[in-house]
C-alpha cells in the first residue's frame, strides 16, 4: 500500500519458505465436527481490521474510480457528488493533452534500470559476505544503513550533495570531469536513478544471502571434488539456487520503484524538472498544485494498469498457503 | 533444512555445525577484498559526508568542500528553533508509536483467523492482503482525502489536519502487511498447544492472548516495527493532511528546504543535521532489532 513497505514485504515473507507445511490448507475437506478449525470460528477478530481496510482502501479506491469519471475541481470538491459527470473526457485529456505518457515511460524505464542495476551489486554483496570473515558482522550492518534511512533523508542529503557547485560536483571537477547540472535538465534522470541505486541495493543484497543460504554443504563439497574454478561454480551451481530469490527481488523492487514518490518528491522538489517527472509525482501535482481532481484521478488509475502487470506475476508467485515464495530451485 | 522445520521462521538458524569457510568460499579473496571495499566506501563516504557537513557553515557546504572549514556544533542547536522539528518528532513518535501498537494488535488477531481457520474466501482475503500491498500510495491519497473532507462536512467532524487523520490512514495501509507478516510468522508455530487447550475448553480469545501472543513476540515485533516506519517514512499524507501544528517530522524537514528563501544560501548544515536526527530512530531501531528483520531472510543462517 505504501510507498515503502512493499520492498521489505520478502524480508518476512521469505521466514516462511521452511516448509512447515500447517495443515490449515482452504482445500483440505475435513470431517466437520472433529476438527477445531471449522467449530466457533472467531469472526469477529477479523472485523476491526477488515472494516478499516474497507473503509480507508476499498471505499476510496471506489471514489477514485467516480472521481475520475467528474469534472472536479478545488471549487466543487466539498460537494464532490454533484460535480459535472464527463465519462472518459479525463483519461481522454490525460492521455492525448497532459504529460501522462511521457511520465509513464519515464517511471517505466527507471523502474527497469534501477532494479536491473541494482541486482549485480546486490548478488557481489551477498557472495562477498557469505562466509565469515572478521568484521562481517560491522560490514553487514553498515551495508544495511543505505536501505534503513528514510526516503526523505535520503532524499534530503543527495539533494544538497548533488547541488551545483556541491560536494559531487567539487569531487568530479577533482577528476577532471565537469558534469554539469544533476538536479535539472536531462542529467536528472541519471541522477534519480543513481540515488535509488545507492538507497535500495541492500534489498538485493538482504535477498541473495538469504537464497545463498538455502545451498546444501555438499553441493559445495561436490563441487570443490570436481575442482570446479569459481567462476564456473558460481555460474553452473550457485547462480541456479538464486533464480527465484532474484526474480522475487526483482518484481518487488521494480513495483517499489514504479509507486515510489517520496524520493523524486524530495530530491528535485516540486515543480519535478521534466525529465524525471515521474507518474506519483505527475498524479500528486495535479491534484494538490493545479487541483486538476479528476485529471489526477484518472492518472492514479491509470497507475494501477502499470502494476497490474508485476502484480499478476508476484501474485502468482507467492504461494498463499504456504506461504512460500514460487519455485524453489 | 529439517532443523527450521520445528521453529518459528523468524528465529530458524541452522546449526553452524559442519562449516567448512574453504569448500563453501564462493569467490576469490582478492575480489571478495575489493567488492567489500568497494561497497563500504560507497555506503561510508556519503554518510560521513552528511556527519561533517552538520557541523559545517553553510557557505562551505555551498562550495562543495568536504571537510568542515570550520566547527558548528551550534547547527545541533538552532535546528530546534529555525523549524518547530521538536513538535515534529513528537507528532511522528505519538502517531508512529500508536500506529505500530494498534497496527500489530489487529496484525495478529487477524492473522491467527487467517492461519489456523478454514473458512470460504480465505484464500481471497490473503491474495488481497499481499495485492494491497502494491497499490501506489498516489492513488489513495485524493479520494482519502475526499473521503475525510465528505465526513467533515456530513458529520461534522474535522479529521484533516489532526493526527487522527494519519493514524487511521496509517494503520489500514500498514494492516495488509503486517497481517501478512502475522501470517507467515504463526503458520511456523506448532499447533498443539493451542489444540490442547481448547480440548481442556479455551476460547479463541483466551487462546490468543495465553498462548498465540507470547509465542509470537519475534514476529508482534517484526509487524509493528514496520508498521511504524511506515508512518514515520511518510511525506506522502502528512504532506496533505497536517498543518502547522500536526505535521511529522518528514514534513517538518521539508520545510527547511522553503526557510532559504530570498536569495541567501539554504541552511545546509542545519538540513544535515536534522537529517541526521530524523533518521536516527529508525536506524536505532533496526539495528537493534536486526536479528529479527533479518531473521526472516537469513533463516537457516551461517552467522
Amino acid at each position: 500500500m505504501s510507498t515503502s513497505t512493499p520492498v521489505k514485504a520478502p524480508a518476512v515473507t521469505r521466514a516462511s519458505g521452511s516448509p512447515t507445511g500447517s495443515p490449515v490448507g482452504g482445500r483440505p475437506a475435513r470431517r466437520p465436527g472433529r476438527s477445531p478449525s471449522e467449530r466457533n470460528r472467531p469472526f469477529w477478530m477479523l472485523a476491526p481490521g477488515g472494516i478499516l481496510m474497507v473503509i480507508i482502501i476499498i471505499v476510496p479506491l471506489a471514489i477514485a474510480f467516480v472521481i475520475s469519471l467528474l469534472d472536479l475541481d478545488q471549487y466543487t470538491l466539498r460537494s464532490w457528488l454533484q460535480a459535472p459527470f464527463i465519462g472518459l473526457q479525463n483519461y481522454l485529456e490525460a492521455v492525448t493533452k497532459s504529460s501522462l505518457l511521457r511520465s509513464i515511460w519515464i517511471s517505466v524505464s527507471y523502474a527497469a534500470i534501477a532494479s536491473a542495476v541494482t541486482l549485480p551489486i546486490g548478488v557481489a554483496a551477498a557472495l562477498a559476505t557469505q562466509n565469515a570473515f572478521r568484521g562481517r558482522g560491522l560490514v553487514r550492518s553498515i551495508f544495511l544503513i543505505p536501505y534503513v534511512l528514510p526516503a526523505f533523508v535520503v532524499g534530503t542529503v543527495w539533494r544538497t550533495m548533488l547541488q551545483p557547485g556541491g560536494v559531487v560536483d567539487a569531487g568530479l571537477t577533482g577528476l577532471g570531469i565537469h558534469a554539469g547540472l544533476w538536479l535539472n535538465g536531462p542529467q536528472s534522470y541519471w541522477a534519480l536513478i543513481a540515488v535509488q541505486i545507492w538507497s535500495s541495493w541492500p534489498f538485493f543484497y538482504l535477498l541473495v544471502l538469504a537464497g545463498l543460504q538455502s545451498v546444501d554443504q555438499e553441493v559445495h563439497e561436490a563441487a570443490a571434488i570436481d575442482g570446479a574454478g569459481w567462476w564456473t561454480k558460481l555460474r553452473h551451481v550457485i547462480f541456479p539456487y538464486l533464480k527465484g530469490p532474484v526474480s522475487l527481488a526483482l518484481i518487488i523492487s521494480f513495483l517499489h520503484n514504479i509507486n515510489g514518490f517520496t524520493l523524486p518528491f524530495v530530491l528535485f522538489g516540486v515543480p519535478a524538472p521534466e525529465d524525471v517527472n515521474v507518474l506519483p509525482v505527475l498524479t500528486y501535482i495535479t491534484s494538490f498544485q493545479s487541483f486538476r481532481f479528476g485529471l489526477s484521478a484518472a492518472m492514479a488509475v491509470a497507475s494501477l494498469v502499470l502494476i497490474a502487470i508485476p502484480l499478476f506475476i508476484y501474485l502468482k508467485a507467492v504461494r498463499l498457503d504456504t506461504g512460500e515464495e514460487g519455485k524453489r530451485p | 533444512m529439517t532443523e527450521i522445520l520445528v521453529r518459528p521462521p523468524l528465529l530458524g538458524r541452522k546449526p553452524t555445525g559442519r562449516l567448512n569457510a574453504d569448500v563453501t568460499r564462493l569467490l576469490p579473496k582478492p575480489l571478495l577484498v575489493t567488492i567489500v571495499v568497494i561497497l563500504l566506501l560507497a555506503v561510508l563516504v556519503p554518510l560521513l559526508y552528511i556527519v561533517l557537513a552538520s557541523v559545517n557553515s553553510d557557505v562551505s557546504v555551498a562550495s562543495g568542500a568536504f571537510f568542515p572549514t570550520e566547527l558548528h556544533l551550534d547547527n545541533y542547536l538552532k535546528v530546534w528553533t529555525t523549524v518547530d522539528l521538536r513538535n515534529g518528532l513528537i507528532n511522528s513518535v505519538i502517531v508512529s508509536g500508536s500506529v505500530a501498537i494498534i497496527c500489530a494488535a489487529l496484525a495478529v488477531s487477524s492473522a491467527y483467523v487467517l492461519v489456523r481457520f478454514a473458512f470460504r474466501g480465505r484464500l481471497t482475503v490473503l491474495r488481497t492482503l499481499v495485492g494491497l500491498q502494491s497499490i501506489p500510495g498516489t492513488l489513495m491519497l485524493l479520494p482519502v482525502f475526499v473521503l475525510f473532507a465528505s465526513l467533515a462536512s456530513a458529520l461534522g467532524i474535522q479529521i484533516i489536519g489532526t493526527r487522527w487523520a494519519l493514524f487511521i490512514t496509517y494503520i489500514t495501509f500498514a494492516l495488509p502487511f503486517s497481517t501478512w507478516v502475522m501470517v507467515t510468522y504463526l503458520r511456523g508455530l506448532p499447533r498443539e498447544l493451542e489444540e490442547a487447550a481448547r480440548i481442556d475448553g479455551a476460547s479463541s480469545w483466551r487462546i490468543l492472548t495465553r498462548i498465540i501472543v507470547p509465542l509470537s513476540w519475534p514476529g508482534i515485533v517484526v509487524s509493528a516495527i514496520f508498521a511504524f516506519l511506515l508512518g514515520w517514512n511518510d511525506v506522502l499524507f502528512a504532506s496533505v493532511m497536517t498543518d502547522r501544528t500536526s505535521r511529522t517530522a518528514a514534513v517538518a524537514l521539508q520545510v527547511f528546504g522553503a526557510t532559504q528563501e530570498g536569495g541567501a544560501i539554504p541552511l545546509y548544515g542545519q538540513m544535515m543535521a536534522a537529517s541526521l536526527i530524523c533518521a536516527l530512530p529508525v536506524v536505532v531501531l533496526y539495528l537493534v532489532f536486526q536479528r529479527y528483520l533479518v531473521g526472516g531472510l537469513t533463516a537457516g543462517g551461517v552467522k
